[in-house]
């Protein structure tokens, strides 16, 4: 037999379509695909989803750990404390229902506190002569920990849903959602280091404007971590509001705002926050706009808006724009260069709002982690 | 196409209450700002912490 005369468009068909060869070639994978292409597919995202889940554990751990040491190092323990930390991080809280929203806001802020008030407490527990500041930042580090390893739980429960039913669709979400939750979490794990040195961080510009403009100026503690003080601007007069620094705290603007209208009703509002950036605009730029700049559970914005309503008082906002990032680790530099343009906006937009002789009380929102006043 | 690792370093920044005259340097644990440091290598004056804040080197 002549091997070397062999024709292989005759062999494979490729001159002709109904060769069964070819035929074969052609409709095996299309029946693997319309059987398994599911179970292929999720078996190349899993690998993807593996990888930031690992990222995340790793983050959990790191943030957890990092905890434990911290403790063990700034607050000398008697016993050791890692048995009571682990506790700590699986506390959970459950929300109020939701059916009849009537009174809703009310109920969060009750469980939220209290949530918070007796966290401090246990943390306190550990070592009673520990002090407030160093307190505020343990329980910062504490809820970074505890958000980690939720979030960690969370999207690895999911995972192991859609594994364990080898559910293509059940997976999609996850892979969607995957890079911003891993963004978040690299946040929060690198915002750890600014906590641990009591560093400002980019949510602590609204304090930092604020807080200067305290200094010399007689401070009094209006409500829980908040601190109120009075001076004079070109004929009017300036109530000055901000979180009790260098703590790690947001205070409780809503608490403050409703005893300083209760005593001396404010001709207005003005509220100064760092705000999210969207995607494509730069970093540090400030915006004015109109309503309360407030993040955080939505507690203390409702707070503040109802009594603004209620004594018809007119909120502005200044807003200096950041990423999440940038948000909750140490302050960059070009945020830091915006403080002396944002104080002047604040005297700018008093200038245009009110007459002399008028009242205006400026609140500086935000973490004022190494920020005094 | 290769992102080069980026390393975050912690300045602050001290200011001179009477000639304005700034000094950085890098940061050291317990600096808060707003807080008096030291005197004015210039004037003599008070000076108090500005700024604190990280700035990126690229390695």
């Amino acid at each position: 037999m002549d091997f070397t005369n062999i024709n292989f468009d005759q062999l494979f068909g490729l001159n002709d379509d109904t060769n069964p060869i070819m035929m074969l070639i052609w409709i095996v994978p299309i029946i693997i695909f319309v059987f398994y292409g599911q179970r292929i597919q999720l078996s190349i995202t899993s690998g993807e989803i593996k990888k930031g889940i690992k990222k995340l554990e790793d983050y959990k751990t790191k943030s957890r750990n990092e905890l434990i040491d911290y403790i063990k190092k700034n607050m000398n323990p008697k016993e050791d404390p890692t048995k009571k930390i682990d506790r700590f991080l699986d506390y959970f809280t459950i929300m109020p229902v939701d059916m009849d929203p009537n009174g809703i806001v009310a109920k969060v802020r009750h469980i939220v506190r209290t949530r918070e008030d007796y966290s401090r407490e246990h943390v306190k527990s550990l070592s009673p002569q520990t002090s407030d500041l160093e307190l505020t930042k343990i329980q910062t580090l504490l809820e970074i920990a505890t958000s980690l390893q939720m979030i960690y739980k969370i999207i690895h429960h999911l995972f192991l849903t859609a594994k364990k039913h080898n559910n293509y669709p059940l997976i999609l979400p996850l892979q969607m959602i995957l890079p911003f939750i891993l963004e978040e979490a690299e946040a929060m794990h690198k915002a750890i280091p600014a906590f641990k040195l009591g560093q400002p961080i980019g949510d602590g510009i609204g304090p930092m404007v604020v807080g200067k403009m305290m200094l010399d100026t007689k401070k009094e503690s209006i409500a829980f971590q908040t601190i109120l003080s009075e001076t004079q601007h070109d004929g009017r007069k300036l109530f000055l509001l901000k979180a009790e620094g260098p703590g790690s705290t947001v205070g409780r603007p809503g608490d403050a705002v409703e005893l300083i209208v209760s005593k001396n009703k404010p001709d207005i509002i003005i509220m100064v926050d760092a705000a999210l950036k969207m995607e494509g605009e730069e970093s540090a730029t400030i915006a004015q706009g109109f309503g309360a700049a407030i993040g955080g559970i939505g507690t203390e914005r409702f707070q503040i808006e109802d009594i603004a309503t209620k004594n018809n008082i007119p909120i502005f906002a200044i807003v200096i724009k950041q990423s999440i990032q940038e948000a909750i680790t140490l302050m960059t530099k070009e945020i830091a260069d915006k403080a002396d343009n944002v104080r002047s906006q604040i005297y700018d937009m008093i200038h245009e709002n009110t007459k002399p002789g008028q009242s205006i009380l400026l609140i500086g929102v935000g973490n004022t982690m190494g920020v005094p006043q | 196409m290769f992102t080069k690792e980026k390393t975050i370093f912690a300045y602050t920044v001290e200011k001179c209450t009477n000639c304005n005259l700034e000094r950085k340097r890098r940061f050291t644990e317990g600096d808060f700002l707003f807080a008096e440091t030291s005197k004015c290598n210039s004037c003599n004056g008070v000076t108090i912490i500005e700024k604190i804040f990280g700035e990126a080197i690229e390695k």
